[in-house]
Order: structure tokens, then sequence, then C-alpha cells
């Protein structure tokens, strides 16, 4: 009995899934077209308009967010797991971490608000972009760790028995043994931040132009979905489904890559 | 004889437990000396302290004199990593990195010598010839060094000590993983290496010990029961410890 | 010169160069280390930063409202005076969690069950694979889902008839009861949020379940227990602290969860007793106010950011110390 549950407590899990799939490609795909990816977020009353520059703002922020995020958590990994290992703090620094990687993500929003906008004294790509890097931080710190503990302690003797110096023994033979996993987790943080809204909100903000200035407002593909579900606009709401449809299918595709990644390292 | 590395009095903690109660041995230069005991005894222990291994792990200490050469290397301020270079150690376990055959032994060269394409094959094909290995993966040199069998690999990391010119190399239990066939091999590989390295060996086993040694430590519970010529201690051991542990009565 | 000597002449030249190549290593390898350690403590000074930051843009509005803030009800930011509280918020942050939780914790555990147990070996990989990629669906569009398509089916075809079916019981008329039924709603933000939150469950449940050594599972199985009695009396009672270490993971991802629940939970400052009612939480506060907001009221909306973050970091802690309990048992 309580067995029979646990199969039709599985069979609703799915189902929502591709429920929710399936509203998303309803109503996103009829209105897909070339013009969504070379024409802009149209004003209310228009017709027609695409997201190109929502989707470019996405790239260009997701870029320099896991640019400048995941090499700070690979190197932070890398301390955890290597030469601080058996340090002090390090425990700390990973419970803090841990933490850090679930916090709510608009707090993060805040954060850089605080730290990066009001001295600016104005909304930025920069800003937006800084606040996906505090996210990626973590994710990428707690995959990297991971992946460098899996290596094991033998390959590492082996190497400083060599006489190699711990960075050479981390370079030539840590990252290189864990290389699929560490990469496995920089997807995985990209596929985090690609469909983040609510620390872009106040930070990067929107707008409804084509601009490729760091230092301005620029529109993200999840921040014009929330500009858009919220009017009365039917051409904006349809637009929100086209991009909810695209944010999604990247990241799934993200998410199924950084998985296939890490099965093609296991099995041989 | 003259003596490579003389080991005095050396104590060995892991954290509060006494490892190695104050062990003293020479190692003899271009001679095998196989250290046998039963598990727990101590005889790996004693092998990292003389690449001073264990400083990769915290808690590890040891105490009293490794001379090397004139050079005490417990010492502090030693560049660990060029003592590591100058005794080569060979695993358990083999450990190939996870890179080509020969990157494998090219990479570590490549990092201490400047040398031109043409030498670093030339020591490449030479350390694999000194580890037996040649004719067997000349023609694959690209392939990864885990596609390998297990005893190959365990040549390859020979190799790969060898490649670099060390002056002592250090093997622990290196057949313990292995086939009988690939055991001989290594077996003999040791015996040829002699000629031009300083070897001391830990095996479980006592024939491999009979075989391969000139000189032969029984260790037990951390200390040093009998160090004498590999002959007599299997003939004659004086203790009788020694004399049990030998003829299979423990251990 | 004999072999042997120039053997050792070899041998000296290259320790000699030797030495030198380690020397320069030796920098590299100082330089590498303090590098990685400056990030490593990095991530300390990301929290103290964020915790900073939090409370320097919160401070007019503590200054101000101090520890009132938690209790107050009103919240008129356009009054000349603003009169600013937190209490519909963490009511509605609270409330829409511990539905949430309610509604996901039995399915999400039943799922795990399903997939560690019972479900056949080929089928277990897909499923986890697609529960898993269920969890990396952004939220947002968790949140325009419910808006468009969840939101309006419960408020026509489920919400009236539950409403109708306890109008004349006493309490239950209270909780289930709403004047008008519209799409945004304190349970629809609930609902969502549990959709959102299952996935994450099930995937924690099933590392954790994984933890119980086998020989148990096969120990119980061979005295004759059926797969129920394993479930309740091995894996249940041995992995109980990473469970709800795990739950209490998911809790903290429900308590800050932003854009599933902005768009269908109301943003309405009331607290009237009915889950059916519009509500709001902190995030969604801070959400749809924060742009349009100014002064104290930008300030209240950083408090209020501020009682979030300490909230999830206390169930956050809380939630890793008990896995890393897990860990060292199943380690041991």
């Amino acid at each position: 009995m309580a067995m029979s549950l646990c199969l039709a407590a599985t069979v609703i899990g799915i189902v929502w899934l591709f429920l929710i799939l399936f509203s998303l490609v309803w109503n996103g795909v009829p209105h897909l077209s070339l013009s969504t990816f070379i024409e802009q977020t149209p004003p209310p009353g228009e017709q027609d308009g695409g997201l190109a520059n929502a989707i470019f703002g996405t790239l260009l922020m997701t870029v320099i967010g896991v640019g400048i995020g995941a090499p700070i958590g690979i190197l932070a990994g890398t301390y955890l797991a290597e030469y601080g290992r058996y340090e002090k703090l390090s425990p700390t620094v990973r419970f803090i971490n841990d933490i850090l990687l679930s916090a709510p993500s608009i707090i993060i929003g805040l954060f850089i608000y605080g730290a990066v906008v009001v001295p600016m004294k104005h909304f930025s790509a920069l800003a937006g972009s800084l606040a996906l890097a505090v996210i990626v931080i973590p994710v990428v710190v707690r995959t990297t760790e991971d992946m460098l503990s899996l290596v094991p302690n033998t390959l590492r003797e082996a190497a400083s028995a060599l006489g190699l110096p711990r960075a050479h023994v981390v370079w030539h033979v840590s990252y290189r043994a864990a290389r699929s996993g560490i990469i496995t987790g920089v997807l995985l943080a990209v596929a985090r931040i690609a469909g983040e809204t609510a620390p872009l909100l106040f930070t990067a903000f929107s707008n409804n132009f084509w601009s490729s200035n760091l230092l301005k407002p620029m529109a993200s593909l999840p921040a014009t979905i929330n500009t858009f579900i919220n009017t009365p606009d039917t051409n904006m709401k349809q637009l929100a489904w086209t991009g909810a449809l695209l944010i999604t299918v990247a990241v799934l595709t993200l998410n199924i890559a950084a998985r296939a990644l890490s099965n093609s390292k296991h099995d041989k | 004889m003259t003596e490579k590395i003389s080991v005095r009095n050396l104590k060995f903690f892991y954290g509060a437990t006494l490892a190695l109660k104050g062990i003293s041995i020479p190692l003899y230069a271009n001679k095998v000396t196989a250290f046998i005991g039963p598990s727990g005894c101590g005889k790996s222990t004693l092998l990292r302290v003389l690449n001073r291994m264990y400083d990769l792990y915290p808690g590890q200490r040891a105490e009293g004199e490794v001379i090397f050469d004139g050079k005490n290397i417990l010492e502090p301020g030693q560049d660990l990593n060029l003592l590591r270079a100058r005794v080569g150690m060979v695993f358990q376990k083999p450990t190939p990195f996870p890179m080509t055959i020969y990157e494998n032994i090219a990479f570590g060269l490549k990092l201490y010598e400047n040398l031109s394409k043409s030498e670093l094959d030339g020591r490449v094909e030479d350390a694999l010839k000194r580890a037996a290995l040649w004719t067997e993966v000349k023609d694959k040199l690209g392939a990864n060094g885990l596609s390998l069998s297990g005893g190959q690999q365990q040549r390859l990391c020979i190799a790969r000590t060898v490649a670099i010119r060390p002056e002592v190399i250090l093997f622990d239990e290196p057949c313990s993983a292995l086939d009988p066939i690939s055991t001989a091999k290594i077996e003999e590989l040791i015996d040829e290496l002699k000629h031009d390295y300083t070897i001391a060996i830990v095996t479980h086993n006592m024939q491999q010990a009979a075989r391969v040694s000139e000189r032969t430590a029984f260790m037990y519970l951390g200390e040093l029961i009998e160090f004498g010529e590999t002959s007599k201690i299997f003939t004659a051991p004086s203790d009788p410890r020694t004399q049990d542990y030998i003829t299979g009565r423990f251990g | 010169m004999s072999v042997s000597e120039h053997r050792v002449s070899l041998l000296a030249q290259s320790a000699a160069d030797r030495a030198k190549v380690l020397v320069s290593m030796a920098t590299g390898d100082r330089i590498f280390s303090t590098v990685t350690r400056v990030c490593a403590y990095g991530v300390l000074l990301l929290l103290a930063g964020i915790m900073l930051s939090l409370v320097i843009g919160a401070w007019p509005a503590i200054q101000a409202f101090g520890l009132e803030f938690l209790v107050t009800r009103r919240w008129a930011p356009q009054l000349d005076e603003p009169v600013l509280g937190a209490l519909a918020p963490i009511y509605g942050t609270l409330l829409t969690s511990f539905i949430a939780m309610i509604i996901a914790v039995p399915f999400g555990l039943g799922v795990a069950i399903f997939l560690t147990e019972l479900c056949p070996i080929p089928l277990r990989r897909p499923i986890r694979v697609a529960i898993e990629l269920l969890a990396g669906v952004p939220s947002i569009i968790y949140g325009m889902w419910g808006f468009f398509v969840l939101g309006p089916f419960l408020a026509q075809h489920v919400e009236p008839a539950i409403v109708w079916a306890v109008q004349d019981i006493p309490v239950l008329n209270t909780i289930f009861g709403a004047e008008v039924i519209s799409n945004i709603s304190l349970f629809n933000a609930s609902l969502i949020l549990a959709i959102m939150i299952l996935p994450f469950i099930t995937a924690i449940a099933v590392d954790v379940f994984g933890t119980v050594p086998p020989v148990l599972k096969e120990s119980a199985y061979g005295i004759g227990c059926t797969t129920w009695e394993v479930v309740k009396n091995v894996v249940i009672p041995f992995t109980r602290v990473g469970l709800v270490g795990g739950i209490m993971l998911a809790l903290g991802r429900a308590l800050g969860e932003t854009m599933a629940v902005t768009f269908i939970i109301g943003n309405s400052f009331q607290i009237d007793g009915s889950i059916f009612s519009p509500g709001t939480t902190i995030s969604a506060a801070i959400a749809s106010e924060f742009a349009e907001s100014s002064d104290v009221h930008r300030a209240a909306l950083m408090y209020l950011g501020l009682l979030l973050f300490i909230l999830t970091f206390i169930v956050l802690a809380a939630a890793r110390l008990m896995l890393a309990r897990l860990d060292k048992r199943a380690g041991a």
C-alpha cells in the first residue's frame, strides 16, 4: 500500500515535468522565429519584435559572470582540496561556502546593489555580471573540491616523489585527473545563472534597446520575461513564453551536457 | 662499502603514536636492502622517511638523523623537492599519471631540464629500456598510460622514476598488486637497476626479499630486530622472532 | 673518463641544474599557493561583505523601526511618515514554506523510496535524471507557469470546491475561506514552491538513502522483511539525521525563493488567516517593490533582506551540520 503511494508520487512528479515542458512548447514555439533572435524587445502596444537584446545581455553577463566566478571558485576549491586540506580554517570556509551555495539569490542581488550599484550611482551590466559571479563561486568551489578530493592521494604522492612542487602536482596531475569533473561544475554553474532573475532585477536592471555598454543597464532574458509577464500586452506575453522556452532549453541542454561529460569520465 | 644513507636512532610519530622506536640502519650504495616484517611493523613508514613523503600530511614527524651523502635530511630548511628528485619512489599500486605513456616520462624531465625534442625522445627511450618496457610500448607511446596492464603500468612508473636520474630508488611493495609473471619481470629489473642506483625495497613476500636483496632488515612493532646479509637472515637468523617470522609462524 | 666517473659528473651537473630549476619552481609554488588561499578566504569575505552591505543598506530602517519592525503588521510606504512592518511578509514566508514542505516532503520521500527500492533498475536512471532536470529549471519558469497555467486552473476548478465544502465548518472556513477566488493566493504560491522543491528533496533523499550499507538492507531482506518494512525499520532510521538535514536544505531554498512566488502571491500585506487570500513573502516584497522604492522604504526592504538572510543562514547551517553528521557516520 505504502509502496503504491511511492509509485503514485513518482508518476505525479514526472507528470509535472511534462506539464511544464508541454506548456512551454505549446505557448513558446508558435511565436519562435528568426525575428526572435534579430529584433529587439518591443514597447507596449506594438506587434512583433524579438528578444535579441535580451539574449545578447544574458549571454554577455553569463560569460562575464562565469569568467570572473569560475577561476576564483576553482582556485578556492583547489585550496580546500590541496594546500589547505588539513588547515584549521578550511572546515569553516567549506561550511560558509555550503551556506552561500544555497543562500537566496535575491540576497546576492541586494548585496551587489549595496556594494556596486550604490557607489556607481546607477544600474549596470557589470553589476549584474558580478551578482552572477557571486552565485557561480560557491557552486564551483564545491564541485572543484569534490572532484579534486576524488583524485587518489597515491597519484599526488607519486608526483611529489618525482620532486615536483605542489603547484606542479596540482596543475599537471590533480587538474588533469579531475578535469572533466571541474568542467562539469562550471557547466552546472552556467546553467544555474543563465536563468537567474532575482539577482539581476536591481543590478543590471533591464532596458528595451540594444546595449553592449557594461556600465549601463542591460536587458537579460529572465528580467525581460519578468517584465513582460506583468503586462496586459498579449504580444509581450507571447514573447515572454518564447523567452521562457529558450531559457529552459538552454538550461536543460547545459545540464544534460554536464551530465554526459561526467558520465563519459566515469565509464572509463 | 659506502653507506649511501645512514639512518641513526630514527623515531617517528603519527600524532602522539610512536611508530618507529629508534631505528639505526645503513643503506649501502649499489646494493638492494630489503625490509620485511608483519603489517604495521613500520617498514613502509621508514621508507617514507627516506624521501620525507610524510611531510605531505599533518601530524607526522620524525626525530633522529638520516644522513644522505653527508647531510641530515631531517634538518629543517631542506629542499624537499630536490631530495625527492634524488630519492625516487615506486609505490604499491601502479600510479600512472592520467596522460600518455610518453608524457608520463617526459613531463618530469621537461620541468627539470631544458632538453631538445630529440634529447627528450632519447631520454624517454632510455628510461623505457631501463624499465624493460620499450619493446612493448614503442609503437604506442601516444596511448594513455592507464591503458597498460598492471605490470606494464608498474614498469612505466619505474621508468618515470629512472628518467629523472635519482641516486636512490625506494620500492614500497612494488609487486603486491601484480601477477607472478609481472612480479618476476620487476624483480629482474631491480637486479639490473642496482648497478646504477641504491635500492631499498619493502616487501611482504619473503621469497622476494631473498631473491632480490643483498641485505635484509627484519622489523617488528616499530623496532629493527635484525639486520644483516640476506643469506644469513634467511638461513641462520640470530633472533628467535626473526626465526618465527621467516618460518611463517606469525605475520 | 670511465663510464661510472662520467655518470657521476653527469649526476653532479644535473643535480646542480635541478636545484636551480627547483628554486624557481618553488617561487611559483608559493605564489600559486597564496593565490588559492586568498580565493578560499575570499569566500569568508563574501559572507562578511553580504552581511555588511545588508546592514548598511538597512540602517535607516533599523534606526527608524528597531525590532518593532518584526511585529508591525502595517506596511504603508506611501505615507509622509512611512510605517513599515515585516510581520506580513514574515507570515507569508513562513506559511508558504510550511505548506510547501507539507506537500513536497512526503512526495519527495515517496519518489526517493520508489527510486531506491522499487523501481526496475533500467528505469532508475532515466527517472532520476528527469527529476534532477526538473530541479535545474529556472525558478522564473515555475513562477510563470504558476501564473498562467496552474493559478487559473486552481481558481476555476479546485479552490471553489474546497471553499464550498468547508463553508460551515469553523476554523477550516477561515483557513480555506475566500470572498473572491483569484488566480493569486498564498496557497498557489505554496503549491508552486512545493513543485519546485520536490525534485530537490528527491535528489537529496536518493543520495542520503545511498549511504545505507547494502549489507544492512540485505540482511533485513534476508530475514524476510518486506520492502516497506526495510524502508521503515532500516533505511529511514539509519538516515534520519541526513533526511532532516536534506529537508532543511529544501526549506532554506523555499524560504528564500523569489521568482516562483512573486507573480502568484499578490504582493498584498494583509494577514487574514486564509490561505486562499493574496499575501506576500519577504523575497516577493523585495522583488516587487525594490526598484520603485526610495529612502526609508528601500532601507526597510534591505532590512527584510537582512532578516531573510539571517533566517536562511540558521536553517541552512543546521541542515549542513546534520548532513555532515550523516557523512561522518557513513564514512566511519
